[in-house]
């Protein structure tokens, strides 16, 4: 929303300067996106006279003019532009000045310099409209009405010496009446301390229609009363399509619209003025164009057929359906309601008679319609945010005056005036007692009273309550809290009372899952390991070259691209390129870990949305490994790094290539094809399956050129946090000497390590004995492939004794007899 | 030569058998290298009288033929499957290796991430202040990123958030207001006081200040007679915390659906102490957040009585705090995964 100081001024007797009012909306009304005064843009351009012209000798569309700009003193221009005749007045810019269009559209603006054109002198510019930024034209010279003061600045002559303030639309979102000038005069009027009266002509709006005027039939209906509650009409005869007046379209220039006509440039001024988008039909298309035609007008408000079209204003084609409303003759459209016109009854020069229409459309509608087509127009911006009903005639007749006043245009119709339904004013009560609590101020009952009225609410008093009407155009008004922020917005926020809550004294509750990601990252960062964030979107050809199934992911309607159209099943997915790039940058050896939600489609929760499961996932990778040993180890160590400092025990890894597939839960086998089935484990604790650790496919690595040398695991963190972890208790120490014993085992290959160490730890930690069992040496030589040697090695002691020779002898038996059973090892 | 012959029927014995046991590698060396039995049987063809030898040559071109097949396939097979070995998941370290090898990893130069880093020292800033914790949904729907938060269907607020929305009709929440109905049925009955940090997502082009993918962390606090005034104090109090200074602030109004009075809070920059600088482009004042006062619709819609208590709630992006705390001049290297960037915290 773009706001004109002078025109504020129109309605606002203030001294205020531009940058005091600049701070005042911000503070009271909403964020200001910039303000600049368009003076700056045109320094050293003045009013010139032509005062000589001769032809460019060798140029067939130069010209050489003579001109003076109060000085006496001719000044010789070359203009691409032969038409100028001597008396013409033009702006003149200056040697030295800049072009105003180049400040905006050059990224150097552009400084105007004595150059030899053709080999003839010229010292300055004559500027075209589009070169002095108020015009599409850019092939003339800009000829200024004859009663141009010579010599006096453009800006000042063209009304330019105004200052402009944009304001941030989202702040205006639900404010439809500060899309108008009016609107932001009374805020500041209100901001100020001082009542506001909006204009007679707006509140009680009237006009002379004499008998003999009435001669032009209209008739309206409307089929989509709920979308459009109030529609307003009037003809106009006599009319003369001309250039507007130069206050016109400086108004217009300064609020970033463009000139056109007279008729559709009073249209858009009251638009500025006070929002009201109008639209001006030619009278003689509408009747002509219709094929039922009688002697009266027709039109209708109604929803489009399905596959009705319109060539709009903007010479594009819409095709339209059911959900759009439109204005139409007896047969077809002639405007797409409340967006844009239609170009077949267009005002054109030729145009001699119009209706014009004011009207009021659902903002839903209006935005849908707008979002559907993709047509975003001023009209369109200001009904989506909910305008006045009320304002339809006082618009109406405002442009019906100033029409006249520019031209010699009369009355031809009554007001047509169709309203669905009956304006009803809103009443609110509020207390101040309760509005000083919701805000933390202590503002008197005179003070609220004041600053509502000044805002031109009705107020009456009774004790603590306050009874207010609301005016019509506050249509964003609706409790008591919408009241409050008005008085909280005005009286002014940096004036409350700044006082933290009062509050029982109680820790937080915990939240498990936020405290065990603390913990993860803490351990795993401290152990060499990089924690990354990574897109949730991934391209679906991750999936794969990653062995995944893309069809288990949700797609965006509305991605990006193509590369991020795909919500990734596993965090791995988005982890390996990330792996591949650092290994591009030249680092050799890394670990990499994220935490965060993956989703997996139709794996929902009973209100059926997706279940969002937090994830745990580590990438490591070794570019110059010897490559002694499955990098599965590698991976492994963080995950019993990690349950120690969790507390969790009793973790059990099952290798996938044994495992049953069948009944997996989805996280688990969403991931597990990523992964090799021989070198990578299933982890589970208490029958609760937790992730997957291993290397990756063969295939999966190569697609990503990754080192031998690379593995991975994925944890469901939720799942993890539902295993109790118990509190670390001590354990008694036995007092008397510990004895430590390795004990050599040869077994068959596939004997596994774990179970013959749960065995021994058994043993000697039942009658009194206390013992650690840890691993030494894990040997296969290449002569006996099917068999490998385990050394452990014990340390044991005895709560009630010293252990003796045949004490240890006696547990040692125990161990190679139960293992010899169990598992067929010998000790060697 | 019938001796030739026979020796050719061992071969093709041999071969069968070591097509089942060997790898590609082991079988070419055997068979085909400059040693290979069928390299020798090759070369032998010239010690075969004249009169066998178009025999002999056929026969042992034919196993040539079928050996060459065989190393055709072994090939395919392992350029496809990598035909690992079975280990023993339960074992500390692979055999004939050992444990230190392993620890390799453990000191290489190891990093939290910045902007979960900031998250926590935030979070704990809250929890210090009494705030609970519960993170945000990264899918969600209609309801909860929008109806629920008195944006009715057809709202032009709904505009503001550039939302993503997957093919099933759910919704990427562009903020973590999305959480606030859940917050209050939650944590209710009043008081509650709770934040709520997540991840958020805005169908918007990226650039060294946009992200589509950003963090915030939402705060709802509800209870009988909470003012502005708390909300103003509670929001300054953590950010000086945070940041270790003294703050100005500023109230700015703003407009979101779910909030009234709605503000934008402001404050003077930190850095500078309202001299100007680049990180508060240089006008001595960073609009931090959105705010307000929940609108009673939302607390009604989460079973709350606006007659009885009144709450406030805010929402700011984490991205930016971290960047303007750590002096990161690109969003997007936060995801980038760029290990040169993650080793610097």
């Amino acid at each position: 929303m773009r706001v004109s100081v002078n025109l504020l001024k129109q309605f606002l007797d203030i001294e205020t300067n531009e940058n005091e009012i600049v701070q005042l909306i911000k503070e009271h009304i909403g964020e200001v996106e910039y303000h600049h005064n368009l003076e700056d843009d045109y320094k050293d351009i003045v009013i010139a006279e032509i005062k000589q012209k001769e032809d460019h000798p060798d140029s067939d569309k130069l010209g050489i003019y003579q001109i003076d700009y109060g000085t006496g003193e001719n000044i010789q221009v070359v203009a691409g532009d032969r038409a100028l005749e001597v008396g013409d007045k033009v702006a003149y810019i200056k040697v030295g000045a800049v072009v105003p269009y180049s400040i905006y559209s050059e990224p150097e603006p552009f400084v105007i310099k004595s150059i030899k054109l053709r080999g003839v002198e010229s010292n300055g510019m004559l500027g075209s409209a589009k070169e002095l930024n108020i015009g599409n034209d850019h092939e003339r010279v800009m000829v200024l009405p004859n009663d141009a003061p010579v010599g006096t600045e453009f800006a000042q002559y063209y009304e330019l010496n105004d200052t402009v303030i944009e304001i941030e639309n989202k702040a205006l979102t639900n404010r439809g009446d500060l899309f108008g000038v009016l609107g932001v005069a009374r805020e500041l009027s209100a901001i100020m301390g001082k009542a506001f009266i909006t204009p007679n002509w707006y509140t009680s709006p009237s006009v002379e229609i004499g008998q003999e005027d009435n001669c032009l039939k209209i008739k309206i209906e409307n089929d989509a009363e709920s979308l459009c509650p109030r529609y307003t009409a009037i003809a106009l005869d006599n009319i003369e399509i001309k250039e507007s007046p130069v206050w016109l379209k400086s108004s217009l220039i300064k609020c970033g619209i463009k000139p056109i006509n007279n008729i559709v440039d009073i249209t858009n001024y009251i638009s500025i003025l006070i929002g009201q988008p109008l639209h001006a039909f030619d009278y003689d298309k509408l009747v002509s164009n219709d094929p039922n035609y009688t002697d009266t007008a027709y039109i209708n408000i109604r929803m489009a057929k399905y596959g009705e079209k319109i060539l709009g204003l903007d010479e594009k084609i819409y095709e339209l359906n059911e959900n759009i409303m439109v204005i139409a003759d007896s047969n077809h459209p002639i405007a797409i309601a409340g967006i844009i016109g239609g170009h077949d009854t267009e005002v054109d020069d030729s145009t001699k008679r119009i209706i014009l229409e004011s009207a009021n459309f659902d903002k839903s509608s209006i935005r849908r319609t707008s979002m559907q087509l993709g047509i975003f127009t001023d009209a369109a911006t200001h009904f989506k945010h909910a305008l006045d009903t009320q304002q339809c005639i006082p618009a109406l007749l405002k442009a019906v005056e100033l029409i006249q006043k520019i031209s010699d245009s009369k009355v031809a119709s009554n007001i047509v005036d169709i309203q669905y339904l009956e304006y009803k004013e809103k009443g609110i009560q509020m207390s101040i007692n309760n509005m000083n609590t919701v805000l933390g101020t202590n503002i008197s009952k005179e003070e609220v009273t004041n600053i509502l009225k000044n805002l031109e609410y009705t107020v009456t008093e009774q004790e603590d309550l306050l009874n207010i009407t609301v005016p019509s155009w506050r249509r964003d008004i609706d409790i008591k809290e919408d009241l409050y922020e008005d008085i909280g917005r005005i009286y002014g926020f940096h004036n409350v009372d700044i006082k933290l809550p009062q509050k029982e004294i109680k820790p937080p509750r915990e939240n498990k899952l936020f405290s065990t990601k603390k913990i993860v990252r803490e351990v795993l960062s401290n152990h060499g390991a990089n924690e990354i964030l990574t897109y949730s979107f991934t391209d679906p050809e991750l999936f794969n070259i990653s062995n995944l199934d893309a069809n288990l992911a949700y797609r965006l309607k509305n991605p990006l691209s193509k590369e991020l159209s795909t919500m990734r099943t596993s965090l791995l997915l988005s982890i390996l390129p990330k792996v591949k790039e650092n290994l591009e940058r030249g680092i050799d050896k890394f670990a990499l870990f994220e935490m965060n939600i993956a989703h997996i489609n139709k794996y929902v929760t009973e209100d059926n949305l997706p279940v969002e499961n937090w994830y745990l996932s580590l990438l490591l990778t070794d570019r110059k490994s010897d490559g002694k040993g499955s990098p599965y180890y590698a991976t492994k160590i963080y995950l019993e790094e990690l349950f120690r400092k969790l507390n969790i025990l009793n973790i059990e890894y099952s290798l996938i290539a044994d495992h049953q597939e069948q009944g997996l839960p989805e996280y688990i086998s969403n991931v597990l094809p990523m992964f090799d089935p021989n070198t990578s484990a299933i982890i589970s604790v208490q029958g609760e399956i937790l992730g997957v650790v291993g290397e990756l496919r063969y295939e999966v690595r190569n697609n990503f050129k990754l080192p031998e040398y690379t593995s991975a695991f994925e944890l469901n963190i939720n799942k993890l946090i539902e295993i109790p972890s118990n509190y670390k208790k001590y354990r008694e120490q036995p007092i008397y000497p510990t004895f430590t014993q390795d004990l050599c085992f040869e077994m068959d290959d596939n004997v596994n390590y774990g179970d013959i160490e749960s065995v021994i730890s058994t043993i000697i930690n039942k009658d009194d004995l206390w013992g650690k069992v840890e691993c030494l040496d894990i040997y296969k030589s290449d002569d006996e492939l099917d068999k490998k040697r385990i050394t452990y090695r014990i340390v044991v002691s005895n709560y009630k004794k010293t252990l003796a020779d045949k004490d240890i002898k006696e547990i040692v038996s125990k161990i190679e007899k139960k293992i010899k059973v169990s598992y067929s090892a010998d000790i060697i | 030569m019938e001796y030739s012959i026979k020796e050719i029927e061992e071969l093709v014995k041999t071969i069968e058998e070591d097509k089942k046991e060997l790898d590609y590698e082991s079988f070419r060396k055997k068979h085909t290298g400059n040693n290979g039995i069928l390299t020798q049987y090759l070369k032998k063809i010239i010690d075969i009288p004249n009169d066998q030898k178009a025999v002999y040559g056929k026969e042992i071109n034919s196993v040539k033929e079928d050996v060459l097949n065989i190393l055709e396939e072994k090939k395919k097979l392992e350029n496809t499957y990598y035909s690992s070995k079975k280990i023993d998941p339960t074992a500390p370290f692979d055999i004939n290796s050992n444990k230190d090898e392993l620890q390799k990893f453990f000191t290489l130069e190891g990093s939290k991430h910045p902007l979960t880093k900031e998250v926590e020292i935030l979070v704990d800033i809250f929890s210090s202040m009494g705030f609970d914790v519960l993170e945000s949904r990264q899918i969600d729907d209609d309801y909860h990123m929008f109806q629920s938060l008195n944006f009715p269907k057809g709202h032009p607020a709904r505009d503001m958030y550039d939302t993503f929305w997957t093919e099933d009709g759910l919704i990427l929440p562009a903020h973590t207001s999305t959480m606030q109905n859940r917050a209050l049925k939650s944590f209710g009955p009043p008081p509650i006081a709770v934040v709520l940090p997540g991840r958020c997502f805005r169908n918007e082009a990226t650039d060294a200040g946009h992200e589509h993918t950003f963090h915030q962390i939402e705060g709802v606090y509800v209870d009988k007679n909470i003012s502005l005034g708390n909300m103003i104090a509670t929001i300054k109090t953590y950010l000086e915390k945070y940041l270790n200074a003294e703050l100005e602030v500023r109230i700015q109004p703003a407009y979101f659906p779910f909030t009234e009075p709605d503000c934008e809070f402001v404050i003077s920059c930190p850095f500078c102490n309202k001299a100007g600088c680049s990180t508060c482009g240089h006008s001595g004042w960073i609009e931090i957040m959105g705010c307000g006062m929940i609108h009673p619709n939302v607390l009604k819609e989460a079973d709350i009585d606006p007659d009885i208590y009144t709450g406030f709630a805010w929402g700011f992006g984490v991205d930016r705090l971290t960047m303007i705390k750590l002096g990161i001049n690109d969003i997007r290297y936060l995801r980038s995964g760029n290990l040169n960037f993650l080793r610097q915290f």
